[in-house]
């Protein structure tokens, strides 16, 4: 038996290539090897949305999978958001709605509303309500949050 | 977490040669949304995960002669988007959507759902409507069972520890039957079912022809109501048919009290939600 797999995956678009254990959660992966600590941990179970990224452009929680099923993919995290110069319209968005206090959920917000922008623009506050319920905030009261991904939805200015 | 051995076999005879070798220290790795929370909470004994979401059997959605092929590693977000389910199987799309929240139905597959067998498994009754049969792969080769055979008990399937679920077939002649489901949970958000309802039927010259009925969270596994599809049978729909249908699953249903809800709020919902799917697949027959 082998408790390691060896993976080649990119992260943020740079291609990352390591020996991993088994046992290791992307998130932890993410956090521990890469400290790329955007991605937060809440439940640990799946539930509460924290630590949310992108898999090939869907949106998956990576505390429920490892790190060796994934050799082979895209992954993007919160840091792959923003480019050198500007934040993401999505985080100005989150900024001018007040859609954050504390911050710990928001990681996992921005990239729950990244994978349905980019699917799509015609979202009314129905479907943006559905899309973020598997996304838990303890702070704002998601109001500022939906305004902020229907204002971004109306701009149509996703890239 | 303990140590784990990650496997990811080539196709369905190596991950069923692997299973056979390592028994119950063994266990096949679909979406992981199940597995993986159980290997933090309760890992027993198992060291070695056999990664059966990629095989090319498994996979895959289509129609051909004998009616629709969902491979068990369909995961929930793409039966939400194939159009033959969108067209076919309405409700076992509706189904799929009321599963978590997107993140869960991006990586959690139907045939994850049915092998983990909660009694509110949420895809089962839009399935056992439908007549669904399942494929069982192991190391004496293939067999074909009715899903409701599938079920043992609760978290408890027919499958050996050798054994794969490889997928899960609707007949021809019950796509586009008229159907409905019905989920009913605490919240709308990322709910468990505390009662889940499907029903199906065909309306001929103003009577009811083979209906179904299945219910989840009612019973040890999701069950059909075989004695109210019996009754129904023959009967022409009128309202008092279809609440004498709902009366007969409350009394075949046995539902528990956790700290969800009570039996008896169960029992209001069985009957309640009963009649709404019967009457939304009649509206749906009447207007085909
Ligand atoms: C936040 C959250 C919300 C959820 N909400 C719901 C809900 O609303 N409704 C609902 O019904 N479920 C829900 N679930 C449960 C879960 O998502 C589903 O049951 C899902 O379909 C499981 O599929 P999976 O691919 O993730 O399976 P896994 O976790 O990978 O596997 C589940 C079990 O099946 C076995 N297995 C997997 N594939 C095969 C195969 N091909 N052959 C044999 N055995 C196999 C595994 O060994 C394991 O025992 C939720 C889970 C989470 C974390
Ligand atoms: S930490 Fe993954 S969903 Fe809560
Ligand atoms: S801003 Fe604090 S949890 Fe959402």
């Amino acid at each position: 038996m082998t408790y390691t797999s060896s993976i080649g995956i990119r992260v943020n678009g740079e291609v990352v290539e390591r020996e991993v254990e088994d046992r290791l959660t992307l998130a932890d992966f993410l956090r521990n090897e890469l400290r790329l600590t955007g991605t937060h941990l809440g439940c640990e179970q799946g539930s509460c949305g924290a630590c949310t990224v992108l898999v090939d452009g869907s949106a998956i929680r990576s505390c429920l999978t490892f790190a060796s099923q994934l050799n082979g993919a895209e992954v993007t995290t919160v840091e792959g958001l923003a480019s050198e110069e500007d934040l993401h319209p999505l985080q100005s968005a989150f900024l001018r709605n007040d859609a954050l206090q504390c911050g710990f959920c928001t990681p996992g917000f921005l990239l729950t509303a990244a994978e349905i922008l980019s699917e799509t623009n015609d979202l009314d506050e129905g479907t943006i309500r559905e899309a973020i319920s598997g996304n838990i905030c303890r702070c704002t009261g998601y109001q500022g949050i939906i305004d902020a991904i229907v204002e971004v939805a109306r701009s149509g200015s996703e890239r | 977490m303990r140590t784990l051995d990650y496997i990811a076999p080539e196709s369905a005879a190596d991950a069923i040669a692997l299973l056979a070798e390592h028994g119950e220290s063994a266990r096949p790795l679909a979406g992981g949304t199940d597995l993986i929370v159980d290997l933090k909470h309760s890992p027993g004994n198992i060291h070695i995960l056999v990664d059966v979401s990629g095989l090319e059997e498994f996979r895959g959605i289509e129609e051909t002669d004998e009616g629709l092929r969902i491979g068990s590693m369909a995961t929930y977000a793409e039966i939400m988007e194939n159009p033959i389910c969108l067209e076919k199987t309405p409700e076992v799309v509706a189904a799929s959507h009321t599963v978590g929240a997107v993140q869960t139905r991006n990586l959690g597959t139907i045939g994850g759902n049915l092998v983990t067998c909660v009694p509110s498994a949420d895809s089962a009754p839009a399935l056992m409507v439908l007549d669904a049969e399942v494929t069982v792969a192991g190391t004496n080769g293939n067999r074909r069972m009715p899903i409701e055979e599938f079920f043992v008990g609760p978290r408890k399937t027919i499958l050996q520890p050798h054994e794969l679920l490889v997928d899960i077939w609707i007949p021809k002649k019950n796509l586009g039957k008229p159907s409905s489901f019905y989920k009913f949970g605490l919240r709308k958000g990322q709910a468990l079912a505390l009662v889940n309802v499907a029903a199906a039927l065909e309306l001929k010259s103003g009577k009811i022809v083979e209906p179904r009925i299945a219910l989840g969270a009612v019973a040890p596994t999701p069950i059909r109501i075989l004695k109210a599809e019996t009754f129904l049978s023959g009967k022409k729909p009128t309202k008092k048919n279809i609440q004498e249908a709902a009366r007969i699953a409350v009394t075949e249903s046995k539902p528990i009290d956790d700290f969800r809800a009570s039996a008896s709020y169960r029992c209001q919902l069985i009957q309640t939600l009963t009649q709404r799917v019967l009457t939304r697949s009649l509206e749906i027959a009447t207007a085909s």
